[in-house]
């Protein structure tokens, strides 16, 4: 699914986010990337969403180099790619229903597939009752679940979340983890960049550890 | 669906499933082999114009003093060239009119007597491009020269009447070339000496107008820029409030036609609105200054009056401003859609 080989990111300004790095993430797998702030982790997630380019080292996902896709590529690159926020990134002057059927409308579904499609997503996440509600009108919780519903209502093969329990409080961190749980289970790869290592021991998956753009572990969490 | 949208916790839902029987895990996700056929993508792709349409008409509505007052800025600037090209418009048509009043004097010899002198109006009256012909005999000629000249007592000390008979030839034709030709034919005919054509004031006429169509065009030009740059910036506003929006877009795989799609529309529309309260206010305007015409023009016995806007003129007014909306809006989403990658 995704293969780095010695992949290095330099900015123009000379500060280095990643060194060769070398790692792969098979099909349906589901991995944390952790570290303190500056370790790399939203280089990576930058990276793999095509944002920026990797300067050394070849990157794969799904077998397309992202070293060397188009700018016109990158759109249908992203449509195979789920993203939630830590921060969300919500439209507050559109419904929950609406916020979640972007990707839809954006691949040229029907109305009938969009409505089917995003019902599914919201129960998914426990929001089918507040579809027609904005995203102020929701918790901090419940707005994460809404940016969740939105990054797998279009079954991406490929979930990347970056701090998705940031501003949560323990309890509601655990369900949303329980939620990328339940959709790995379906079949989509999950990658969480994350510094709550207190969680991501209690959940027993695959941890790549970065400092300063280096890889310093690849095991399991919680071992 | 009615049940569970009454929202369990998620962590129970997540129970619930495990206590499904578990399905076999998926070696291939749905998205591979759920494509959307031809139809359904023309379908969605026509939906989506439409919605970006309806979004643009909401946004616009939702601020409808900026709105109109973007669109009177822009009708301004389309009102003082168009304004400028109808006024013209109609001193060519003026001047037309005058046109046909040019007029061919053919002095005729002086041994030319009266009888000839009238013959020979017939005779050209007969001619094809000849509206009229007038004979004026040299007795005449001569009354005529001592009432308007003050000179009469002098005159009348003369031994013999100077000034030849004259035909004056009102033609048809208002063409240069053809009322050249025209004289020629008329200079050869028994009994004249000289053929005189006298267009110095048409082609100054004509030389005011043609300065009159460079300065439009020079201005039309300007303010095509200027209308240009206001929608340019009107839109870049439109796209920094909408920046999250746009960033969030892209992320989620949207092409920069998306993106560009309700801005266009937007664009088009400023330029629509414009267009029509251009058109008004030109109506209005050529309206009000035609009561003032119509009196100077009675006052020398005419009874020219302005034309209002075509409604060819009209229409393409509305169609070069939604163009001109719509150029300047492509303009400015093109130069800040670099600037809009996902940060």
């Amino acid at each position: 699914m995704i293969r780095f080989e010695q992949v290095g990111k330099r900015y123009p300004n000379g500060h280095v986010g990643l060194h060769e790095l070398s790692f792969r993430v098979r099909r349906g797998e589901f991995l944390f990337v952790t570290g303190h702030s500056g370790a790399g982790k939203s280089t990576l997630l930058r990276l793999l969403l095509a944002m920026e380019r990797p300067t050394t080292g070849k990157l794969l996902l799904a077998g397309q180099d992202l070293g060397q896709i188009s700018n016109a590529q990158i759109p249908f690159l992203r449509r195979q790619i789920g993203v939630v926020f830590q921060n969300h990134q919500l439209l507050f002057d559109r419904t929950v229903f609406n916020n979640v059927a972007l990707p839809l409308q954006i691949l040229g579904l029907s109305k009938t597939e969009i409505t089917k499609r995003v019902d599914s997503a919201l129960e998914r996440v426990a929001l089918s009752d507040k579809a027609e509600l904005y995203p102020g009108d929701l918790s901090t919780g419940q707005q994460q679940r809404v940016g969740i519903a939105r990054a797998i209502v279009h079954r991406p093969a490929l979930l990347l979340a970056d701090e998705p329990t940031g501003n949560l409080d323990p309890r509601l961190a655990a369900e949303i983890m329980g939620v990328f749980e339940d959709i790995n289970r379906l079949g989509t790869s999950v990658l969480i960049a994350s510094h709550d290592l207190a969680l991501i021991a209690r959940m027993r998956h695959r941890m790549l550890t970065l400092q300063r753009g280096r890889l310093i572990g690849d095991g399991e969490a919680g071992v | 669906m009615s049940a569970t949208r009454s929202s369990p916790k998620v962590s129970e839902r997540v129970a619930a499933k495990a206590a499904e029987p578990t399905p076999p895990k998926k070696k291939r996700h749905d998205h591979d082999d759920d494509g959307p056929d031809f139809g359904t993508l023309v379908a969605a792709w026509l939906e989506s114009h439409r919605s970006s349409l309806l979004d643009s008409l909401r946004r616009l509505g939702k601020q409808p003093i900026g709105s109109f007052f973007t669109c009177l800025v822009m009708a301004i600037a389309l009102s003082l060239p168009m304004g400028l090209s109808l006024l013209l418009s109609n001193v060519e048509r003026l001047g037309g009119s005058w046109q046909r009043a040019a007029q061919i004097s053919l002095y005729l010899k002086l041994d030319a007597s009266p009888a000839e002198g009238a013959k020979l109006r017939d005779d050209i009256k007969a001619i094809a491009g000849v509206a009229d012909a007038e004979y004026v005999s040299s007795d005449d000629a001569l009354k005529e020269f001592q009432q308007q000249s003050g000179l009469g007592e002098a005159l009348k000390e003369l031994p013999q009447n100077p000034l030849p008979g004259v035909v004056v030839v009102t033609p048809n034709e208002v063409d240069k070339p053809a009322l050249e030709a025209l004289r020629t034919r008329l200079a050869e005919m028994p009994k004249v000496q000289q053929a005189q054509l006298d267009l110095v004031w048409v082609e100054r006429l004509a030389a005011i107008l043609k300065l009159g169509d460079r300065f439009v065009f020079g201005l039309t030009v300007l303010l095509v820029l200027a209308l240009l740059l206001v929608i340019g910036n009107t839109i870049r506003l439109h796209i920094e409030n909408r920046r999250v929006e746009i960033e969030v877009i892209k992320l989620v795989g949207g092409t920069d036609s998306y993106v560009r799609r309700p801005f266009l529309y937007m664009g088009a529309l400023y330029g629509l609105g414009a267009g029509l309260l251009s058109w008004g206010v030109l109506a209005y305007g050529l309206n009000w200054l035609n009561g003032a015409v119509v009196e100077l023009a009675g006052l020398y016995g005419s009874d020219f009056a302005l034309a209002g806007v075509p409604a060819a003129d009209g229409l393409s007014l509305l169609l070069g401003a939604v163009l001109l909306g719509y150029i300047g809006a492509w303009i400015a989403v093109a130069r800040h859609l670099r600037e809009l990658a996902p940060r």
